[in-house]
């Protein structure tokens, strides 16, 4: 375990709980309006202020944690999925089933992510679950290539001509030994992905087309933030220190089980 | 606070900074009388520009198709109808000089101003006249305006300056009708005006001449020297489309706009500083029109009426104006602002009162079956979308309250906010919404046939939620036909009042409007109907003036 593992750790552990517990932790109820209390100041009663319909900003902050955090885990968890699968078939089979993979993975890379994305969701239509799925499937390429790579060494190694050699299933070989082999690098990828993928969230809700009111997200609490400017500085500032606080601590995450693995 | 204010600073200004340290009022008076002097001698300059930001862009420059705000404010610059309201909102001769009307209001002759040239030099006559109203009757063009135009009987050129327009019944909204923009015939009478070239190149007879147009930037137009009404001041009008009102707001900081809408919150806690003090100047008069949630009346929900009326009383009314324009406005009642004579002041509006609402759903046969707190009915959960266009943080706050209020009452609604020309055209054009938050603005004659007429329901046409009432209809045209004013304040106040009961909208409020001008800009006045009547008489000094060209 090295430093930064540990300050990593903390941080999205910490973001975790207040995910986990957040009816128990937030103050008031999220989406409980209150015009007598429109942008009030960072107080006692509302510890970070309240927005332009006085709902309370530590609720919705809290409550936000749950779809950042959702958001992050789930689209990750959708493209590693797809990732490890194309890129464990591309590394094991080889020859055109390798060159029709990795060519669509090129083809994927071509396309600015983002740009991909708000294509997409101008045909789909905005929401939690959309936003995941948009986010997973346009972001396996690199847990792709980087199983892919892994396999292609792997799959020279004794222990898997042993295991052909007892007339062990491809299925088997490849499920069995080389992906739990391979998964190093990919747990390096996916928590850096996790980073992203909340950043991807953030700007979506940020720009309207992400997470739809009244559910608060952190980018959408900072998109109304923006039109608050000057007389609400809370609005953009906790949003915002959120925002990259969470990804700092999944970066620190993932560079240092990143260093981990180099070590051993 | 950073002092860029002071790159500029007018003759009068920096004097009135030196006065201040004075003190005496011996200066003070010197300084007024020499002051005043100065404005009494000081003509009006010609030159700068104006830029104007708004979040929404034209949809056309044809002036009988234009239907939203933005094209409507472009195609006023650009085009001029027979008349026009003056300051104290009285019709007055715009491309007429003169009319009159015959005794029993059938009849009413327009004689048109000489001389008046189109941009491109042809002169304007009776026939482009004749040319409009025969495009605003033809059926095959899309235009939401024809309801007036049809009711006319015969339309006959007298000579080359005069026109007559006979009515076969007395047709109240007749003179204002024909505030409408008139097009050009020589460049149009072979175009297909539903899909023409000149929507985007438009040529009139304004005091703006269109210049260019880049789409989702800016429409640029230059004065018009040989303007009937005198050639405008200011030099060049910039229209700048900015589809946000937090960076319309932040350029308006950045002076990159000198002319814009403020919303309720910029109004009262954004622009209190120094800078906007001594830049910018605010204006707050009451807005002729209304916000509201509209109903789909083919969805079987909304049919019923009890459910609308159910949604009124779950709906605080009160709590959107304190909250979302910070009581920049007020409730709306029906289809009228307050202070017009067709509004009924004897509707009072409904008190909150979610009780009651529950009531009225439970007798239309909603209740929650499997307590989730969401009503069902036949199997169906009562929720449903609301669409508005984006870019408007007032509407979508009101419907994020609404949404918090209906859940109260076990309605589920869902908020949609979508790109305004898309909104219009795949939507609202073509009916696909549940319930749609939109806002009207009013003519200032009180007929409302387009809107709520049952034969209005057409593609682009304005009846899009399908309201169709026998007796509306019947008091609809009943009050055109006359032009008796207690006879039509009869009919107004009956048909607020059927529109209360009946709810096929959720009327919501009446917004202010609150334009914000950049100082430099001189002479503008503040009529009954609000800024920009005499815009062509806004001037900006020669030393005041930031864009030479």
């Amino acid at each position: 375990m090295n430093r930064l593992i540990i300050s990593g750790s903390i941080i999205v552990l910490f973001f975790a709980g207040l995910a986990l517990f957040a009816p128990l932790l937030a103050p008031y109820d999220p989406g409980m309006i209150d015009i007598d209390n429109i942008l009030t100041s960072p107080s006692g009663e509302h510890l970070l202020g309240t927005d332009s319909l006085g709902r309370d900003l530590l609720s919705r902050m809290v409550y936000g944690t749950r779809i950042s955090l959702l958001v992050g885990l789930i689209a990750v968890g959708i493209s590693a999925f797809i990732g490890v699968i194309l890129g464990s078939l591309a590394g094991y089979y080889g020859k055109w089933v390798d060159a029709l993979i990795m060519r669509f993975v090129d083809v994927m890379l071509c396309f600015p992510t983002f740009f991909l994305i708000l294509a997409v969701i101008a045909l789909l239509e905005p929401g939690i679950v959309n936003i995941m799925i948009i986010i997973g499937v346009t972001s396996w390429m690199g847990v792709a290539r980087l199983i892919r790579a892994e396999i292609l060494s792997l799959k020279e190694r004794d222990f898997i001509y042993a295991e052909k050699a007892i007339g062990a299933s491809d299925f088997r070989i490849i499920t069995r030994h080389l992906i739990p082999n391979a998964m190093g690098p990919v747990l390096v990828s996916v928590t850096l992905g996790v980073a992203a993928a909340i950043l991807v969230e953030s700007s979506l809700s940020f720009l309207g087309i992400g997470v739809q009111p009244p559910t608060p997200s952190w980018g959408n609490i900072l998109s109304e933030g923006k039109s608050v400017m000057g007389a609400a500085w809370w609005m953009l500032f906790f949003p915002g220190l959120a925002i990259f606080i969470t990804v700092l601590g999944y970066n620190l995450l993932g560079e240092g089980i990143r260093e981990n693995l180099l070590k051993t | 606070m950073p002092r860029e204010a002071l790159t500029k600073p007018g003759k009068l200004i920096t004097l009135s900074i030196s006065i201040h340290r004075l003190k005496t009022v011996f200066f003070k008076a010197v300084f007024l009388f020499a002051a005043f002097m100065l404005l009494a001698f000081s003509r009006a300059d010609y030159g700068d520009t104006i830029v104007v930001g708004s979040i929404g862009e034209p949809r056309t420059l044809v002036p009988i198709l234009a239907s939203d705000s933005s094209s409507g404010t472009i195609c006023g610059m650009i085009f001029n109808g027979l008349l026009k309201y003056d300051k104290d909102l009285h019709l007055t001769g715009d491309l007429a000089e003169s009319w009159s009307v015959s005794d029993d209001g059938l009849e009413i002759i327009f004689y048109l101003r000489k001389g008046v040239m189109w941009h491109d030099g042809e002169p304007f006559t009776a026939k482009d006249v004749k040319f409009t109203y025969e495009r605003l009757i033809d059926s095959g063009i899309r235009t939401p305006y024809a309801g007036d135009f049809i009711m006319v009987k015969d339309f006959q050129v007298i000579d080359e300056h005069t026109v007559k327009v006979v009515y076969g019944e007395p047709f109240s909204p007749g003179l204002s009708s024909w505030t409408m923009n008139i097009m050009p015939e020589h460049l149009l009478k072979s175009e297909d005006l539903n899909n023409t070239s000149f929507s985007r190149m438009p040529v009139g007879t304004g005091p703006y001449i269109f210049k260019s147009w880049q789409t989702g930037e800016k429409i640029e137009l230059v004065s018009n020297h040989d303007y009937f009404e005198g050639r405008p001041y200011i030099g060049r009008y910039i229209y700048r489309v900015i589809p946000d009102q937090a960076t319309l707001f932040l350029e308006l900081r950045a002076e990159g706009v000198d002319f814009s809408s403020l919303t309720p919150l910029q109004f009262k806690r954004q622009t209190q500083s120094k800078f906007f003090e001594k830049n910018f100047r605010k204006f707050h008069y009451p807005s002729f029109g209304y916000t509201y949630m509209g109903y789909n009346l083919k969805d079987p929900r909304f049919r019923d009426m009890r459910v609308r009326q159910a949604i009124n009383y779950a709906v605080d009314k009160d709590e959107i104006v304190r909250g979302v324009l910070l009581e920049l406005g007020r409730p709306a009642t029906g289809p009228f602002i307050p202070e017009s004579w067709a509004y009924n002041k004897d509707i009072k509006p409904a008190r909150f009162d979610p009780d009651r609402a529950h009531q009225l759903l439970k007798e239309a046969g909603w209740s929650d079956k499997d307590g989730d707190g969401i009503l069902e009915k036949d199997g169906g959960k009562f929720s449903f979308t609301v669409i508005t266009n984006q870019g408007n943080e007032q509407r979508r706050m009101t419907a994020e309250i609404i949404q918090r209020r209906l859940k109260g009452v076990g309605i589920d609604m869902k908020i949609k906010i979508i790109e305004w020309s898309t909104f219009v055209s795949e939507f609202i054009d073509k009916r696909r919404f549940d319930a749609v938050l939109l806002g009207w603005g009013l003519s200032l004659d009180p007929d409302m046939y387009d809107i709520w007429h049952s034969s209005k329901t057409k593609e682009g046409e304005f009846n899009f939620v399908g309201y169709s009432n026998s007796e509306v209809d019947r008091l609809l045209l009943e009050g055109r036909r006359t032009f008796d004013r207690d006879e039509r304040t009869r009919v107004y106040h009956r048909v607020h009042e059927i529109l209360y009961e009946e709810q096929p909208y959720l009327f919501l409020y009446v917004p202010d409007s609150l334009p914000i001008a950049h100082r430099r800009f001189k002479g503008i006045e503040q009529g009954i109907g609000g800024i920009g009547y005499n815009f062509i008489k806004w001037h900006v000094p020669k030393d005041e003036q930031k864009y030479r060209r």
